[in-house]
């Protein structure tokens, strides 16, 4: 049973439609990178998930309880989820420990249960020694840790985090990720906004990419497959005609996408079945070419993304 | 108390500690209630001739005073004061009002400006305990504050009264029951309306602005429809806090009503 579900979720507001008959499923433990560009729906998506607005056609469920539904079911919905939002807030004039009590409190932790997640997490994300200090003389960066840990704390099932590494220094952000990674090995379901590309790619199982619409939604490698058809790229030692030559009489047809004349050449070649891999490097072998690479050829991510919101218009 | 509101409670009383926007407000009206009428009633001659050197107007207040029937019983030179006492009342009507509105308007203004709105919507706290946190926030400083200075205001009229007079003038059971239950009541109907405001403000400046617009003139039609006869009969003064509480009551029930998670998030600028 997938852990967070989306069938025609659709939100209008006034006349214009924020998100539009959007569909997908996420298994539990699964991590999906939601990417579009500002103002495609993303955060308006999320929200929907959460029951924080209602959508105006459609239904999800998240965690087994589908939305919209009744307050009481709203709120035990909200005790499984985490969110981590876009432009983290705090009381100001509170320590990030009274901070995080009070959310604590507010998800149903009391008393030593509530101490012992405080400090386990303010230790993990490096806050320990400044826990008692007020939220106002925080970084951004800190105060994005201090974010991280009011989204998860009270280990919810399903996770939203936008922009989660937003501000953070370079260590920081790879903390982070592998915090959020640590998450979904733990069976966390886990939904990303962002923009990073290179995050998404690192850390997704499954990309989305939404501009109103949900133009692309799979795991990354089978979306790169999709763009550029089943594909391998060969580097060989040898003079590319030469190459060709060989693989065009074992019935392969290639290009060299790269020749410095003296070699190494690059041949790309389409593929339909990829269990024909060892049968190309055989009968380069037999032709007496050097072979120093084989792989799969797949889109980036960047291209992945910029030709399904390109295509979008 | 439940512990959601309790804490909730304790950090709105935190977080109003430090807040500049509202603490002046805290500190100054309560001072204004307390040092005015006292030092009115220290200051204030027994002749009329001598009043009306000091304002003209306190004349006008002074034949009020000899004309009451409720203060025909007393000795002349006491109708004065004990008129000014009752209506001093005022003061401490308005105050829960006025504060209790102050910090209503920002109660939800103020976390859509830091950003703890949408975090907050979005833990299970219900409608209505997030409601009522809002409201006992801004309602039971406002409150105690009012008490504090109405005790100050009647230890220093007795001192003063007693000095002046002879006879220490002490709150009658319907000033008491004004200042005790009217009061209060009226400072959470005030914050219930600064809240209704704040949840429709498009911004933090029109959330305070408006949470004046609407607010002091309620305040000041709770004095003079309210305020002003309960203060003067004990009957009425029941009769006044069950008025004040029921509106109260409606005013929260509406409150719960329109309050749409959606319609926070989504409208501000």
């Amino acid at each position: 049973m997938p852990m967070v579900s989306a069938r025609g979720l659709t939100r209008v507001f006034g006349t214009r439609t924020a998100v539009e008959a959007v569909t997908f499923d996420l298994e539990p433990g699964q991590l999906c990178a939601l990417l579009g560009p500002n103002g495609a729906g993303k955060t308006t998506t999320v929200r929907m998930l959460l029951g924080l607005i209602g959508p105006s056609r459609g239904t999800a469920t998240v965690a087994g309880i589908e939305v919209p539904n009744d307050p009481a079911r709203l709120a035990e919905l909200r005790g499984r989820v985490g969110l981590l939002t876009e432009t983290p807030g705090f009381y100001d004039r509170l320590s990030a420990v009274d901070n995080l009590v009070l959310f604590g409190r507010l998800y149903g932790m009391t008393g030593p249960l509530l101490a012992g997640r405080i400090a386990e997490y303010l230790e993990r994300l490096g806050l320990a020694e400044r826990g008692g200090d007020l939220v106002a003389t925080y970084s951004k960066g800190m105060k994005q840790r201090l974010a991280l840990i009011r989204a998860i704390f009270h280990h919810p099932d399903v996770i939203f985090f936008d922009e989660p590494t937003s501000g953070l220094d370079p260590e920081s952000a790879r903390d982070v990720r592998a915090l959020i990674r640590s998450l979904k090995q733990a069976g966390r379901t886990i939904i990303v906004c962002t923009h990073n590309l290179a995050e998404a790619a690192e850390l997704a199982d499954v990309i989305a990419v939404i501009k109103r619409k949900l133009l692309a939604f799979g795991p990354p490698a089978t979306l790169g497959r999709d763009r550029t058809g089943p594909r391998l790229r060969l580097v060989v030692t040898g003079d590319g005609g030469a190459a060709v030559d060989l693989l065009r009489r074992a019935g392969f047809a290639a290009t060299v996408t790269a020749d410095a004349g003296r070699g190494p050449t690059t041949l790309d070649l389409a593929l339909d079945d990829p269990s024909a891999t060892p049968a190309v490097v055989a009968a380069l072998v037999r032709g007496g070419e050097g072979i120093l690479e084989v792989r799969p050829l797949t889109a980036s991510l960047e291209e992945i993304y910029l030709a399904a919101v390109g295509a979008d218009g | 108390m439940n512990p959601v509101l309790s804490i909730f409670l304790r950090k709105e009383l935190r977080d109003l500690r430090g807040n500049p926007q509202v603490l002046p407000g805290y500190l100054i009206l309560p001072a204004m209630a307390v040092i005015l009428p006292t030092l009115m009633l220290a200051l204030m001659p027994f002749d009329p001739t001598a009043i009306a050197a000091v304002d003209p107007d306190l004349v006008t207040l002074f034949r009020l005073a000899s004309r009451d029937p409720t203060l025909a019983v007393f000795p002349e030179r006491e109708r004065m004061f004990r008129l000014l006492v009752r209506e001093f009342v005022a003061f401490f009507l308005l105050m829960p009002v006025i504060l209790a509105s102050m910090s209503a308007g920002l109660a939800i203004a103020a976390e859509k400006q830091q950003r703890t709105l949408e975090p907050i919507l979005a833990t299970p706290l219900s409608d209505r305990d997030l409601l009522l946190a809002k409201l006992l926030a801004a309602a039971v400083p406002a409150v105690v504050v009012t008490w504090a200075a109405v005790l100050l205001s009647v230890v220093a009229t007795a001192i003063v009264t007693q000095v002046r007079l002879g006879t220490a003038l002490w709150p009658t059971a319907a000033v008491l029951v004004t200042v005790g239950a009217v009061a209060p009541l009226g400072g959470a109907a005030a914050a219930l309306l600064g809240i209704r405001v704040s949840v429709k403000a498009a911004d933090i400046q029109a959330a305070v602005q408006a949470s004046g617009l609407w607010v002091i003139p309620a305040g000041i039609l709770l004095i003079a429809v309210v305020g002003r006869p309960a203060a003067r009969s004990l009957p009425i003064a029941f009769l006044a806090v069950a008025v004040v509480g029921a509106i109260a009551w409606w005013l929260f029930r509406i409150n719960l009503k329109k309050f749409e998670r959606e319609e926070i998030l989504t409208r501000w600028v």
